[in-house]
Parts: structure tokens; sequence; C-alpha cells
């Protein structure tokens, strides 16, 4: 006592398996309260450590943690630690990217929900919230997935266009991707600068993977049915080089029909990985990788809750039906997804080391949908087609079916419809009944695509006209993305307190889009004109005097290839490319000492986009003799020589014409500290400042036929002020506060958040029925925060048991109202002028959302984690999970302030508002609007249900449970080989109320008044407002993944 | 080598699953022997289209039951008898099959036709016909001109919309802002659901427009049938010609011929172009065509059609024109105040080809569109 004394901890972490280094483990002195972390060898030193016991705790993601209880004397002690890789989180990890994957298809804009959270990681609370919370699609902090960040090697790899890491890139790679490091949220980063989401950088150096063949086999009822896996890996040879390699296989060997998880889904997929590492002494090491997969994948739909209740099934999927006895779904996927890449490390010396990383990546992707040309709909959840469609004209302004007659006459009764409600008596029984029961026994043709009458419509069409174009194709839309990445990093060491990171990251990158025709169905050709813009040629004539003639290059997709007749893999529709580069150079400066460790880093990035075409298409040229003065707005730059070609017939259809470009640069600062208050306890604190300039996806209002793009962006080309220049950015302020502890027994941490965000970007495209048109709508100057908090705990119970529970509680809402601009994507005017009588082409008008909920995934999330561990290698777990707070993703057009008030923010009248019909609930005494605390106006029942923001959550509290389990056994042979089995079960209680999300429906419901001019406003709001409901999709009920691994 | 053979089976399995085209002939019956064989199996009757309306379409309708007899309808006396101009009878959906066959007259590409078809059936060389009404857009694109088809009939309905008889089912008509509306306003004749229409259906063969027949008429053989409940009935839904005949430039006011304006047709309803607006009422618009004799007769536009805002061929342009002819009373009140009228008769051309309309040198009508500028 009293005789201080202190001497050096060091060791090496390794892996169990593959007696490799871990590199980015943590290493903890329980009671100093000091932790360091492993470097890439997988070294750790403590320089000064106190005599005594001491416990030492050696956390690594992916790795069972591990506690070593050391007497240290005044010698240096040298202790290296073996982990064992963590095999239920493993086999847990494939299920996380089948789901992501199945949730990437979003090239519809809201079709689908956001994809689960991947940054699972050794975290107590990412390990909860990655795999219990998936099921509901779990967003940490209710962030995007464009603010979670993936690199490969150092390389950064969410694609530019869409902000988006695409994970079936890495299909059924699950060793390819095992090793990664993670960074969550802000905190100090050193393979990027890092934003408020988790970056997570894949480690593919071949020295990783344990030598020796490895296969696994796995059986599950989800999407796929089968996965099939052979990983072989040389480990680290005598010459320096290393190579390891995976080839993996899922596939569904047939299609489940009706009722099943993965309905009408076929699904194959392959993927291959091949890495070489080779190391020059310990100071040079070149690392090459080479991943491709490629898929097939059929796709599912979100449907109305009618359409659900009447198929019984929440697996219910409207894209697929019988031909020629089998399944064919008309929404496949097909990518094939090729990346290389090469880093070089260069460890100058102790202090100095330098990274140069090249990548290169092309995804090939596509999706297939039906398109149709003056027939009938063919989707067999179109709303005519459902028993609700009758209900239209029936419904009374109480929104009550109608029970008399104009004179005041009684209907009759009303009859007990099959849903227990009651229903007419202005709807007949017997018609109703047969549309009921046609659903209730999923009648082929009735609730799923009927292919024989669509190519029976095609061979009709052929000999009517062998001229004409089919009546239904299956069209392909291509979004192929090529990107090149390259980075150089720079660290530097002072082995005191100070390390300094630089980097240097850029990326180039294309996305490709165009359609072609998949299959004719039977048809002869396709003939390429937009059939909206034929059917609104008269009004669109109308609109600027002059003739159908005059104006029928409208409907061309390709004015300077009219009437293209196409047939099969022919591009067609649209065709245009988004050209974009990015450079971001940061630095960090990371500063530790015992009781304090601090950084804060700085970044600068610059990016530009530009949007190039070979199809003129007619809306653009037919907007932009609306605006001559404009033309450029739709056109580009060579509006007018495209212009000349179009009048004198010279155009050649395969010229490329370049669209404005578009560059911004954008700074983000961020800092963070950690106190240290002892050995169990600590303080962590992050924040961040940033600005984004829109990804090209918001960017551009209709790519597909323009070059118009958001508001922000012209004021930003034309800025005179630092406030225009960023007039189109993404402004970001966040922080969070951590408290962390760590006693042998409990261990957890509470962290407190806040984010804001201002000027964020959507875009929206929907059918309008009071302009009986397609619009294109973009809402700027959406303005949020997120606040909340995350608590989680693990307790260790005697040897076998630990209990770990976790919960995240936030608040993420809309601040402000936002913007919208609203035009009709083949030029109709959308309104007319009270004043001048003029038509009116952009609607201008604000969105009330203010107030309203963010919908990415439940606000409350909670769960209780029991795990078991015998060291005979048993391992198993239950999990109980509780979701609430889930907001579905409201419709911008039904929160239009002209809605409320009869005046758009642009001072045009709206006809057929909520004001109009007497919807807007008023104070009796003064007349005025009541609104709610945002100052949003409220709406009468039944109108309100058009305008309020739905939950998701399951009416009963028990709905909202879910239970995990898993159980698994690790068998060791003598020979060294193992065996593992896992077992994981999801939903166990089959609970089929979890809503995942969904969207609410754009269109909203008018009918016209016969005998009133449009002028004075025929459109009215339906008072049927269950017209067009929202759509929602639901997590699957129980369902396992059976996964089988042999080493040897 | 046995396993690789089995795993090249398994792959041949998995890409086996491609569907085939089908094959056009399991798609359509094409031999009469095929549709006795049908209606044989459902011990069905094959009815001709002029026998379906009289064994099933009754004066009343059989839906005017205790529950919906209330209903004000518009209905016209004359010579003490009771005709209703809106009426549904349903049909039995159990029991014997209803059979009916007819080959489609109309084409909705023209948007002078929407959600409806009419067929028609050649009976010992006489024309029969029938109108259906269908819950879906663009209905032609699934049963084009010319197509014959085959239709059960059972658990449909056949009843009048103002006059005019069709295929339909039940539906109540709420739009209390129609014009006459207290006589429309309840319980008449509405749309088949696509799903069920599709069940009904079955093609007979591939659409033959060359076998369309023609009922070539001189405007006096159908404007003298002016009485209701009678031959009008059989007659609208038919496709015909109408010989030698001539646009004036007039529409009808109340029965009186009045000379259509040279106004803006966005604004004018009475602009002499083949549908000016009707601020979206949506009444078909009608323009008037004499024979060599004076006889009048109405051709019937709708605002929506794609030609709606071309100008009306001027009058020295003579020549047949083609389309369905309708026989159209849906107001019982003014039919038996002021008598039919030659107007209540109309034909709806299907698109603009429907006019062979030539000067006296032989040279066609040339088709002008309104401008403003």
């Amino acid at each position: 006592m009293g005789v201080y004394s202190a001497t050096t901890v060091q060791g090496v972490v390794l892996d169990q398996e593959t007696k490799t280094p871990i590199a980015k483990g943590t290493v903890t002195l329980g009671n100093a309260g000091i932790s360091v972390r492993t470097n890439a060898r997988g070294e750790y030193t403590f320089p000064s450590v106190e005599v005594g016991e001491e416990e030492l705790i050696i956390e690594a993601d992916g790795y069972v943690s591990d506690i070593e209880v050391v007497n240290i004397d005044a010698e240096p002690i040298t202790l290296n630690v073996v982990l064992r890789p963590d095999v239920s989180y493993q086999a847990k990890e494939e299920l996380l990217v089948n789901l992501s994957e199945v949730d990437l298809n979003d090239d519809e804009g809201k079709t689908q929900s956001q994809s689960s959270n991947m940054s699972a990681s050794q975290d107590v609370f990412n390990s909860i919230s990655s795999f219990a919370w998936s099921t509901v699609r779990y967003r940490a902090r209710g962030y995007e997935q464009t603010y979670e960040q993936n690199y490969i090697g150092g390389l950064s790899f969410n694609a530019m266009e869409r902000g988006t890491f695409n994970f079936s890139a890495m299909g059924g790679l699950n060793d390819a991707s095992r090793y990664k490091e993670i960074v969550n949220s802000m905190e100090s980063n050193n393979f990027t600068f890092g934003g408020i989401g988790a970056s997570t950088n894949y480690l593919m150096n071949a020295q990783r993977y344990a030598k020796g063949w490895k296969v696994n086999l796995g059986g599950t009822n989800r999407n796929y049915k089968i996965k099939a896996s052979a990983t072989y890996a040389t480990g680290p040879l005598k010459n320096g080089w290393a190579f390891a390699a995976q080839v993996g296989w899922r596939f569904s060997p047939y299609i489940d029909n009706k009722g099943i998880i993965g309905e009408g889904i076929a699904y194959n997929s392959i993927g291959a990985f091949f890495t070489a590492e080779k190391n020059w002494g310990s100071d040079k090491r070149l690392t090459l990788i080479a991943l491709a997969s490629s898929a097939n994948r059929g796709q599912s739909a979100a449907v109305t809750q009618e359409v659900y209740d009447l198929v019984g099934s929440i697996n219910y999927n409207p894209y697929w039906g019988y031909q020629d006895g089998k399944v064919r779904n008309s929404r496949v996927v097909k990518s094939i997804d090729p990346t290389v890449i090469g880093t070089f490390e260069w460890k100058v010396n102790d202090q100095h080391a330098l990274r140069f990383g090249l990548g290169i990546h092309y995804n090939f992707y596509s999706n297939s949908a039906l398109t149709f040309y003056n027939a009938p709909d063919p989707r067999p959840d179109y709303y005519r087609n459902l028993p609700s469609a009758l209900w239209d004209g029936q419904i009374n302004s109480d929104g009550k079916f109608i029970k008399t007659d104009m004179n005041g006459k009684n209907l009759g009764k009303p009859f007990v419809g099959w849903d227990g409600q009651k229903v007419g008596p202005s709807i007949d029984e017997k018609k109703y009944n047969e549309l009921v029961q046609l659903w209730k026994d999923r009648d082929d043709q009735t609730t799923q695509i009927d292919w024989d009458a669509l190519y029976g419509a095609n061979y009709m069409g052929n000999k009517l006209n062998p001229e004409g174009s089919a009546k239904y194709i299956l069209e392909r839309r291509h979004n192929d993305i090529g990107e090149v990445a390259l980075n150089v990093f720079y660290t530097y060491d002072s082995k005191k307190h100070l390390k300094v990171t630089v980097g240097l990251d850029g990326k180039y990158g294309i996305g490709v889009h165009y359609k072609t025709v998949d299959d004719l169905l039977g048809g002869k050709q396709w003939i390429d004109v937009d059939a909206f813009s034929e059917r609104d040629i008269k009004e669109l004539a109308t609109n600027i005097g002059l003739t159908q003639d005059d104006v029928k290059k409208v409907k061309q997709n390709n004015i300077f290839n009219p009437n293209q007749k196409v047939g099969e893999d022919d591009k067609f529709g649209y065709r245009y490319n988004i050209d974009m580069a990015k450079v971001t150079l940061w630095a960090q400066n990371d500063w530790s000492y015992n009781f304090l460790d601090f950084y804060y880093a700085l970044g600068i990035t610059y990016s530009e986009m530009t949007r190039s075409t070979s199809m003129i298409n007619g809306r653009a040229w037919y907007l932009a003799q609306l605006n001559p003065k404009r033309a450029d707005i739709y056109l580009g730059p060579d509006y007018k020589s495209i212009l000349n070609a179009a009048k004198n017939g010279s155009g050649s259809p395969k010229t490329w014409f370049k669209g404005y470009d578009y560059n911004f640069v954008d700074p983000a600062f961020k800092l963070g500290l950690t106190y240290k208050i002892n050995g169990r306890n600590r303080i962590k604190v992050n924040a961040l400042a940033a600005t984004q300039a829109p990804l090209a996806r918001d960017a551009y209002i209709a790519p597909r036929v323009h070059d118009r793009v958001i508001a922000g962006m012209y004021k930003h080309n034309n800025a005179n002020s630092l406030k225009d220049y960023y007039a189109a950015d993404q402004k970001i302020v966040s922080a969070d506060l951590t408290y962390e502890f760590n006693f042998p027994i409990v261990r957890g941490r509470i962290t407190g958040f806040y984010t804001q965000f201002w000027n964020g970007t959507e875009l929206n495209g929907y059918y309008d029925d009071e302009a009986r048109t397609y619009v294109n709508q973009s809402i700027t100057g959406i303005d949020r925060r997120h606040f909340g908090g995350e608590v989680a705990l693990s307790v260790k119970c005697g040897t076998y048991i630990t209990i770990t529970g976790a919960t995240s509680v936030g608040d993420y809402r809309y601040i402000s109202n936002a913007d919208a601009i609203t035009s009709a994507e083949n030029g109709m005017a959308l309104a007319t002028n009270s004043l001048t009588g003029k038509p009116i082409f952009e609607l201008k008008d604000k969105v009330l959302m203010n107030g309203l909920h963010v919908s990415t995934g439940p606000q409350v999330n909670a769960s209780i984690k029991v795990s078991f561990f015998h060291p005979k290698m048993w391992f198993a777990d239950v999990t109980l999970s509780y979701f609430d707070w889930n907001y579905l993703d409201f419709a911008p057009s039904r929160r239009m302030q002209g809605l409320y008030t009869d005046i758009r923010s642009d001072k045009s009248n709206v006809n057929g508002s909520y004001e109009d019909i007497g919807a807007v609930l008023k104070d009796d005494k003064t007349g005025e609007p009541i609104c709610d605390k945002y100052g949003t106006p409220k709406l009468k029942h039944p109108y309100n249900k058009l305008s309020d923001q739905e939950s998701l959550v399951a009416d009963r509290v028990w709905d909202r449970f879910v239970i995990d389990a898993s159980v698994g056994k690790l068998i060791y042979f003598k020979n060294g080989q193992s065996l593992s089995v896992n077992l994981n079960l999801s939903n166990l209680s089959n609970n089929t109320h979890l809503k995942t999300g969904g969207y609410q429906q754009a269109r909203l419901p008018r009918q016209t008044k016969q005998g009133v001019s449009e002028k004075d406003g025929n459109s009215v709001i339906s008072p049927n407002v269950w017209k067009f409901p929202s759509k929602y999709y639901y997590a699957w009920g129980t369902n396992f993944y059976l996964s089988l691994t042999y080493k040897f | 080598m046995k396993k690789y053979i089995y795993i090249l089976f398994v792959i041949t399995c998995f890409f086996a699953c491609k569907a085939n085209d089908p094959d056009i002939d399991d798609l359509v019956i094409t031999s009469e022997k095929q549709i006795a064989k049908i209606i044989e199996a459902d011990k069905g009757r094959l009815y001709t289209l002029n026998e379906f309306q009289d064994q099933f379409m009754t004066e009343e309708g059989n839906w005017l039951s205790d529950e919906h007899q209330y209903r004000t309808r518009a209905k016209y006396t004359k010579n003490g008898r009771t005709y209703y101009l809106f009426s549904i009878d349903t049909l039995p959906t159990a029991g014997k099959g209803i059979y009916i066959r007819g080959r489609v007259t109309t084409d909705d590409y023209g948007g002078n036709f929407y959600k409806s078809l009419c067929i028609q059936q050649i009976v010992n060389g006489q024309q029969q016909s029938l109108r259906i009404s269908v819950d879906a857009g663009s209905i032609s694109g699934m049963y084009p001109l010319g197509q014959e088809i085959l239709i059960r009939c059972n658990g449909l309905a056949i009843g009048r919309y103002a006059n005019q008889p069709q295929l339909c089912v039940p539906s109540y008509n709420n739009n209390q802002l129609a014009t006459n509306a207290t006589q429309k306003v309840g319980w008449a004749p509405g749309r088949i659901s696509l799903p069920a229409f599709k069940r009904a259906v079955t093609y007979i063969g591939t659409p033959d427009k060359s076998k369309l027949q023609y009922d070539e008429m001189n405007i006096t053989e159908y404007t003298n049938l002016l009485t209701v409940g009678g031959e009008e009935r059989k007659l609208d839904g038919n496709l015909v010609r109408i010989k030698n005949v001539h646009y004036t430039g007039q529409y009808s006011n109340n029965g009186s011929p009045a000379n259509c304006s040279t106004g803006d047709p966005e604004t004018d309803v009475n602009s002499n172009v083949f549908a000016p607006t009707t601020t979206n009422i949506g009444y078909p618009q009608g323009r008037i065509v004499v024979d060599a004799n004076g006889n009048k007769t109405i051709v019937s536009n709708s605002e929506y059609a794609k030609f709606a805002r071309f100008y009306l061929p001027p009058s020295n342009y003579t020549g047949d024109i083609e389309g369905i002819l309708g026989f159209y009373v849906d107001n019982g009140t003014s039919a038996a105040k002021y008598g039919l009228a030659w107007d209540d008769w109309s034909i709806t051309i299907r698109n603009l080809d429907d006019l062979h309309l030539t000067d006296t040198q032989g040279n066609p009508w040339p088709r002008i569109e309104y401008s403003n500028k």
C-alpha cells in the first residue's frame, strides 16, 4: 500500500479459429477504466497500468466477449487473448442480408419500405436492434438508409444516385462480408469522415479467413428456400500471399402459391467472391478483391387491407398469375453485380502509414413490369375490381351509406357484408356477394394476373391490325449503376496522444436508365408512344391554341424517332444517364489521454451531376412550346438545336444531349469527447454539422421525361448569396450524449440524441383525379427533427445465462410545412387563373406537414432477451420485443394548404377542396377553422380519414409483441474439424398484425358534379373516402432459418 | 459422373419453370361444335339476342319487387299503357345456362364509346343487337371490333337505361345533380365488373371486321318509328349505314334545327365542331345530318372523343355514315308532354373513319381541327 507502481500490459487479440489478428477490438481495464482499440495486427498496449488485480475485458464485433482477471506486478505483462466467433450471431447475419436485399427494389419511389438496419455489432444495443427489430424494419434513430454509409476495403460503395448500398452485391456471400468495422453514428471514425448514421467498412483481406474449407447449407421458408455456400481459404502462405474464395447459391426450387410466405416469388441468386493478399514484411500489403453476384428474383406488392382481408392472408401478392399452369411473376428483378477492388497499404514507419484504394463496380439492374395501351388495367387489385368499388356514389357526407332516395323514401335495409359491416341498402347484395366470393375463393382470373387474357387481347389485336401496338407487354426498366471509387488515406500516430487521419475519397458514377421490351406477350410489336398524352392531346392542343396535329409530337417518347416499333429487347420509353462525380477531403485529429479522449474532424465535399439523354421526349418538347423563354429548363442548354431539328425534321434519334451541370460544395464538421470517470463509467458526447447536396434521385423532377430540376437548384446555379448557393442543400445538425457503464455483472449504456434536418427534398408522382392526368410533385423545404433515447443493459446471471434488454424511444417528426410544386407530366394545365382566365401549368402550394411523424419504422422498440450458453457449445436465446409509435407514410397531395383554405399559396383557387364541401371543422362562434397545435385545420369525419396520418400499430396491445428464438450447437471434432447447427425461429407466435410499412395513396377520391362547369368547380371530393385507401406491407408470420456449417 | 448429372438435372428443372406462351386455340373456341358442347355441358340454351330480350326483359322489370318499388322512374304513357324507360330484370344465377352470342360492333379507341360494347348477331340474314355495360375503360382492348363472343348471362341482368336495352347489373344511380335527376335517381342498369364479365365471356374465333353486317337504312326507316316499347328497342344498338347524307352545320334545339356558332368550342356549347364542351356535364352532343329529301337525323358525339374539336364537314360533302343506332329517351315527362321526336334517334360513330363523305368531284372531306390561332 502506498507505493505507487505501474507497468505495461500488452498483447495480441486473435481469432480462435483462424489465429488471425482481430482489428478494432476493444480491450478495457475494468478497474482503471482505460480502454484501447487493437490495431490492424490485433495488438493492444496499456503503457501504464497500476499494480494490483485487474480485469481485462476483450470485445470485438462478431466475437463472444471475454473477461480475464490478471494479477499485475511490476513486470511488464504480455497477455494474448483468443476470441471465439459468435456462431449464433453469424447465422443471424445471413437473415439480415436477406431482409435488406428484399427491400432494395424501390425503383418506383414509395413502393417499398426501407431495409432493416445492417450495422449489427457486438454493442449490446446494436446486437438486439439489428436482429430482433429487423422484423419491423427498425431504422436507427429514424434515419433513412441513405444516412448509413457502407465501405468495402475503405472505399465508399453507397450508390451515388440513390445514396444507398446494394446489399445484393454481396448476395449469399456471408463469409465474404463477415469481417467488418462498424462505427456508430458520429463517433470517431478512422476509415471515413462518417455521418449521422452508422458507417460500416467490410474488411475482405484474405488473411482474415480461416485456412481450410467451410461448407454451409441453409434452409428457410422465406423468399428463397435453400442456401448453399462453400468457402476456401489458404491462410497466410510462406511467400506472403493469402487467398480466399467463396461461392454461394440461394434459390427456391419451387414457387409458393396462395397464402404462403414468398407467394409467387421465384428466387435464384449466385454470388462469388475471391480475394488475394500479399504481404511484404509487416509494412506493405496489397489486397485484391473481386465480388460478383447475379440475382433473379420475383417481387411482391403492398395492397389494401380490404384485399388482405378478402383473401385472408398477409402473404397475398398481386404480381403473379398462372400461365401454362405455372406461376409467373410480372415483377422480376435481374441483377448482375461485379465489383473489383485493389488496396495497397504502406506503413512508412511506426508513425506514418498510407493506403491507396481503387474500386470498380458495375451493376446491371433491371426490374420488369406490365404496361398496357388502350386496354383495361391488368392489375388484379385495381380498385375497380374490388367489392368496395361499388361504394362509389353511395356514401353520404357523414360517411354512411345513403338510406333514402331523393324524395326521402326509405331505400330498405342494409345487409351484412363479408367483413361484418353493414352494407347498403343502395348496393346490390347479389352483385356484391358474387365479387366477394371471387376474391374469397381466390379465383385465379380475378385475384391474380390473368396472363391468358393478356395474351388473348394481343392475339386479337394482331388479327385486327398486324401493324398495331400490342395491348399488353412486359417491360423491363433498367437502372444500371457504374462507379469508380478511389481513395488515398494517410495516418499519423504520434504514439503519445495524437493521431491524425487524412483521407481523400474520389468517386465517379453513372446511372444508366432505359426500358426494354421484356416480353411482347404474343403481340407483334409495341409502338413507343405515351398513352396518357395521346388521350389528353385535345386539351394539350387547346391549351396553347394549336391543333392536335400541331402538337402530335407530345405523345412521342422520342420525337426524333416517332411511332417507333419495338420488339423484344429493343430499347424504348426513355433513355437517360446521370453522370455524377464527388470528391471528399477530410481530416481528423484524435487526442487520447488517460481520462479524456477527444476528436474533431473537418470534411469538404465537392459533387456534381448532369443528366443527358438520347431520347427527346415529346412532353419535354411540348413544355418547351409552353414556355418558349425557358425552353432550356426542359431541354437543357441545347434547346435551340433540338427545337430547330424538331421543326425541320432533321433530328437524329441517336444524338446524346447533355443537360446542365450542377455542382455543389458541402462542408461538414464534427467533434466528440469521451470522459472516463473511472474504469467502469464513462461519458461520451458527439456532435456534427453538415450540408448535403441533393441526391440525383431527388434532384430531377421527372428525369424520364425532361431535364427539369427542383427549384432550389436553379437558385443555386444562379446564386449571388450564400443562402441561394445552399438553396437546394439539406442542412443537418446532430448531437448525442452517452453514459456507458461496465461492471462484471452488469454493463450497458444510455444515450440521448437530437438531430435536425432542414430543407430536405421528396419527389412524388401520382394520378390526379381533378386534372385527370399523371402529375409530378416536388416537395422541398422539408424540415424535421429526430430526438430520443436508447438504453441497453446486459446482466450476467450465473455462468450460463445472460439477460439483455434494449429500448429505443424516439420522436421523429416534421417541424414545418413544406413547399410543393405540382405539374402534369404531359404538360396539361392543372388549373385556371380565376382573374386572367389563363391556364396554370405549375401549382405552387404548401404541404401542411408540420407535426406529422417521419415514417421510418417504429419509434418505440423494446426487447428483452434471455441467452443461454453452455461451455459444451450449446447456445440458445429467446427474445420478446414490443413495437409502437409506427406511422404510415402520408400522401402530401392530401395535405395541401389549398385543400383546406380553397386558395393555394400561389393564390390560385382550388376546385373541389375540403373547404368547398364544408369538411373543415369550424368554430361555431368565430367561423374560423379549428386547428391542431401545429396550425393545420382539422377535418370532419369521414374526411379526416383523407388527411390524417395513420398509425401502423395494431389495435390490440398483444399484437404489438414478437417472440424470436434461436438454438444452436457447435461440435468440435478431434481432427480440428467442426460442425455448427443453428436454428432461428422468427415471430414464434405467428403475429400477423405487424404492419411494417406502406403508404397512403396520393390519389384523392373525387366525384364530378354534373351540370356544373369545370371553372365553377365541378370536381368535388367524394365522401367515399375509402375509394383509394392506404396500402400496407406486413411482417412475415412464423419463419425459420436452419443453418449447418461444416469446417474442414 | 452421377453427381454431375444430378446437378445438371436440378439446374435444368429450375430453368424449366419458364412458362410457355399460351396457344391461341386454348384461348378461343373455333367451331360450332365446341359452342354446342359448352352449352350442353351446362344444360343451357343459346338464345338469339332478340329471343333473349323477349324472354327476359319485361316492361316493369323483375327488380321492381317490394323492396325496390319506392323508386320514381321515368315512364311514358301512351294509349293507356305505361312504358318504363328504365328497367332491370335479373337473371338467375343457378340453374340452366343462359347463353347469347354476338360480334362486337364498337370500338372505344376514338373515345366516343366509354365502358360499353355493342354486339350484333345475324339471324336469318337479319341483324339483332345488344348493348353491354362493363366497368372497364378501354374495354375494346380486350373485346375488339369484329370479335365474336359467347356470353353466359346467368347472374347478370337485362335492363333498359333511357329505353336502351343492355346487358348489365343492378346499380343504384345516385347522381342527384343529373339533368332530370328526379326521374333517373334510383335503381338502374349499371356496369358489370370486369372480373365478372371476363368469367362470363368466351372468345369465338378471332376478330373479323369483314363479318360485320350493316343495316343500310334511310333516315325515315327508323325516325318514323316514334314509339316506345316497340320496334325501336330492337333497332337500338344496331350497326347501321345511313345512305347519302350530309352535315347541315346544325344542332337540335329541343327538336328544332339551329345553326351552330363559330365560337370557341372550349366555352361555346354550340360551336360548329363535333362536340364542344358541355361544361363537363358530359352529355353527348348531337349534330344534324340530312338526306337528299331533307330528312333529319342526329349524329351523336362525346366531348371526350378524340375528334370532338374537329370542324363539322361542310354541307357539300355527301355520303354514307356508319355507326350505332340509338333511341335514347330519359325523360318520360317531356316525352308525354311534347311527344317523341325525330331527335330522340341518333347515330353514334366510332371514329371519323365512319364518315364516308366526298364532294361532287369525289374528294374526301378534309379533316380540319379547331384552332384559336
